[in-house]
């Protein structure tokens, strides 16, 4: 149970990218967009409906930009507010019919604004969750002395990972984790292994979907409990990272290389010129050693 | 009985012990008795074992000297001549006060050494347990690598003997205790001695020429204390002390350092004097010839002390000059102007304070930066998408988006629900991985702790093995093969019962899997070495 006193902030950053959505649309049309971003919604609407004090945003991630669709600057409009309440009719707690309401215009927007751009076709996820944390700050700042906020962060991705984006990404990553904010992943396609450093260093739980059309229940089990929630919860348990690096020169995973010392770019041979740096590096062959020597101790 | 080659130091004849008539044999190493008639000694003690003797009081009607080992036992001997007892008693006394303490050190020092190592290292201490009580190896073998380890690589702080220093109260210490009748008596043990000698180096010379020749120790001693170079007093009266001439010298010891000086130019001893203030705070002009008298019956009895402070205090004032002054105190004049300006640096500067030099940095010059652009990411293969294909799927999105109405009653079916839940649950396809992490909850901590120390004790018997390799001399080829069946011996008394004790504790997972991997390479590896030796001989 949560005191009075304490704010629980989601962002939610989905991923709307429309090459992506739009191919999954003919592949397999039982998960569309629209069927994702209800299943959004309904995370939303539970997270603000178990404590008053919680709060919400939701950022969709497109391959052209980031875009706020839940608050947006057009919310604190009294007059809108009236209408759509009573336009909502159900008797539905006026705060979640006001941010469906929001969410589902904003993505309209958003999606009927989309053009066609060949150079770009990547989801612009660091930037998405780069603005995440600005919002989190934002807020933290704006709260009132004394009271306390806890935030997270929960992406739904669809689309591959951008490798261009590793730096932007890993900066986001660690900033994250120096403010305590969690990186929750719920993947719906292929694994990601940003997102599965993001989720390791920052604490939070990263899952592969095994059925899309079930992306609301898995949302409501995994990703609705907060932080001090989950401890008492059996969970899937956070799966094993490689986090191999990858050498600079062929771009294989490797585990053993060569690191040059002033640059620290990784290789996995060795060779007289560091290729990043141009600095010149000796090594020493090993000795000659004597046929009969002393068997050391294997150690597995 | 005592070997011929044992050499008889004394004989006492009419000891008794326990109440049995005996003679008391003080050999070279070993002090023994026989029974009379007998020529077999019933008691028979090393010096080493000796910790200490004690005597009977002097007017006691019974002349006893009491033996007590390092194991806590005593023996009494009971000298029982009526004629001679005493100087008996006192002769054996004398001849073991000589002898114990040079058995005394070897054989505490070595114990005294391996307690503290047993008792310092809590792992060394189980190791012990578990490898020497339990009989794998014997105590030998155990301490001869590390106690051989301790003397090369450390030389312990043992073997250095600081200098003990004197305790300040020492003269305050030795209390008189008062003799019944006007008289006092003084304790004197060798350490007060020392610090006697040591604090006062004039006492120590006027001991080496009248002990003993002119005076007996006792005599000197009572002179001493009964002196007034030893009371507060000080005063010089009488020449027949011997002790007045100490002081003399003292005083002149005191004045030719003053006069030498401090070679500190900071420091100028001779301008030192004690002006008082008198009353007026200095400005009156009372005649200070009415108050003359006073101030020396004043003077000399304070300065009694302050000299007792100053010959306490001036060998620390002179020596931290000891080092520089030895070559310079012939050139101290052509000297002063750098060490004064060199003690004036010292006081005015302070190193932490200065500007820190910055090393000269060289700028990183990079000629492929891009590479960090995408980090050490491994190269994942690339969808590519044609265009045509950019356009329909945009196409039709932005037709799917344009009508789009959330429709929340509709996201979920029950059938996906429930299906999604057991993957969830415990056992289920998500939750696999969770089982295989908890084999440190599994296991019971003893069972963890005894693995522990069954790591430790073959850790050590293998390193043993192991370091016989290569075999080069015949010593090592005994070591290998008493290490093998140590190791052999290792394995049937503690590795094979705790294998059955987890085994009857159903605990299925495999804990002793690698100990065994590792005698069974040990083992081969003897059995290849014993084949080639076998191959050479023939």
């Amino acid at each position: 149970m949560a005191s009075e006193d304490e704010i629980n902030l989601l962002v939610i950053v989905v991923d709307v990218n429309p090459i992506w959505w739009g191919q999954q649309a003919q592949r397999e049309p039982e998960l569309t967009l629209s069927k994702c971003l209800d299943a959004v919604m309904v995370l939303g609407n539970s997270h603000m409906a178990m404590t008053r004090t919680n709060k919400l945003a939701v950022i969709a991630s497109h391959c052209q930009d980031s875009h706020f669709l839940y608050p947006n600057k057009n919310w604190r409009g009294g007059d809108n507010g009236g209408e759509d309440a009573s336009s909502s009719g159900d008797g539905k707690y006026e705060l979640l019919s006001v941010a469906n309401n929001l969410i589902a215009e904003e993505i309209r927007n958003v999606m009927t604004k989309t053009e066609v751009r060949g150079n770009s076709t990547e989801t612009l996820l660091a930037g998405s969750l780069a603005k995440a944390l600005c919002y989190i700050h934002r807020v933290s700042k704006e709260v009132e002395v004394g009271q306390e906020i806890k935030s997270r962060i929960l992406v739904v991705k669809a689309a591959e990972d951008c490798a261009r984006q590793y730096m932007n990404f890993m900066n986001v990553i660690f900033a994250a984790q120096k403010q305590n904010i969690l990186i929750d992943a719920c993947v719906l396609d292929s694994d990601s292994g940003l997102l599965q450093q993001a989720c390791d260093i920052t604490g939070g739980l990263y899952l592969k979907i095994p059925q899309k059309i079930a992306l609301a229940q898995y949302l409501l089990w995994v990703f609705l409990p907060d932080s001090e929630q989950r401890s008492q919860l059996v969970l899937p348990p956070p799966a094993h990272v490689d986090y191999r690096a990858a050498c600079f020169c062929h771009r294989n995973l490797i585990e053993i290389g060569y690191v040059c010392s002033v640059c620290l770019s990784i290789f996995c041979n060795f060779s007289p010129i560091c290729t990043t740096c141009e600095t010149a590096f000796k090594i020493q062959l090993p000795q000659m050693v004597k046929p009969k020597k002393k068997k050391l101790k294997q150690s597995t | 009985m005592a070997s011929l080659s044992e050499e008889v130091l004394l004989v006492v004849k009419k000891v008794r012990q326990r109440k049995q008539d005996g003679t008391l044999y003080l050999m070279a190493e070993r002090i023994a008795w026989g029974p009379e008639g007998k020529d077999r000694f019933t008691v028979s003690h090393l010096y080493a074992d000796i910790r200490c003797q004690k005597i009977s009081p002097d007017g006691k009607a019974k002349i006893q000297l009491q033996l007590i080992l390092h194991t806590g036992e005593s023996t009494t001997f009971h000298f029982s001549n009526e004629s001679s007892a005493l100087k008996d008693r006192d002769a054996a006394k004398e001849l073991l006060q000589q002898l114990l303490p040079k058995f005394k050190k070897k054989a505490n020092k070595e114990l005294e050494e391996k307690n503290r190592m047993l008792q310092e290292d809590p792992v060394l201490f189980q190791l012990y347990k578990d490898l020497v009580v339990s009989q794998v190896i014997s105590a030998d073998e155990f301490w001869a690598n590390r106690l051989g380890d301790m003397n090369n690589s450390d030389p312990t702080p043992y073997n250095n003997k600081q200098d003990v220093g004197i305790s300040g109260a020492f003269l305050a210490d030795i209390r008189p205790q008062t003799d019944g009748c006007n008289g006092l008596r003084y304790n004197l043990t060798a350490d007060i001695i020392e610090s006697i000698f040591r604090t006062y180096p004039a006492v120590k010379q006027k001991y080496g020429e009248n002990v003993p020749h002119n005076l007996t120790e006792k005599e000197f001693w009572t002179r001493f204390f009964q002196s007034h170079y030893f009371h507060r007093d000080r005063i010089n009266t009488g020449t027949q002390d011997i002790f007045s001439e100490c002081a003399k010298q003292d005083e002149k010891g005191l004045k030719s350092m003053v006069v030498q000086g401090v070679k500190n130019p900071l420091v100028d001893l001779l301008s030192l004097e004690d002006k008082t203030l008198d009353e007026g705070y200095g400005v009156s002009t009372t005649t200070p010839s009415t108050s003359n008298a006073n101030r020396t019956v004043k003077e000399s009895s304070n300065a009694a002390i302050i000299k007792r402070f100053n010959h306490h205090k001036v060998p620390f004032f002179f020596s931290s000059e000891t080092s520089s002054t030895d070559g310079n105190s012939r050139d101290s004049d052509f000297f002063q102007p750098p060490v004064k300006k060199v003690r004036l640096q010292e006081a005015i500067e302070y190193e932490d304070l200065q500007r820190e030099n910055r090393l000269k940095t060289v700028a990183l010059n990079l000629k492929k930066s891009d590479r960090y652009a995408h980090g050490p990411v491994p190269l994942q293969s690339q969808h590519y998408t044609t265009s045509q294909d950019i356009i329909n799927s945009v196409n039709h999105i932005r037709h799917e988006m344009v009508n789009y109405k959330p429709n929340l009653t509709q996201v979920l079916s029950s059938t996906a629900a429930s299906s999604a839940i057991t993957a969830l649950s415990p056992g289920g396809v998500l939750m696999m991985t969770g089982t295989q992490q908890a084999i440190n909850q599994m296991i019971p901590t003893e069972v963890q702790g005894e693995l522990k120390h069954l790591y430790a004790a073959a850790g050590e018997l293998l390193r043993h093995f192991w370091s016989c390799f290569p075999v080069n001399s015949p010593f090592l080829e005994e070591k290998v093969m008493k290490m093998k069946t140590n190791l052999e011996r290792f394995q049937m008394t503690k590795l094979c019962p705790f294998q059955e004790k987890i085994q009857r504790q159903y605990l299925s997972t495999n804990l002793t899997g690698h100990l065994e991997e590792m005698l069974q390479t040990a083992y081969s590896k003897f059995h290849v070495w014993q084949t080639r030796r076998m191959l050479r001989k023939t």
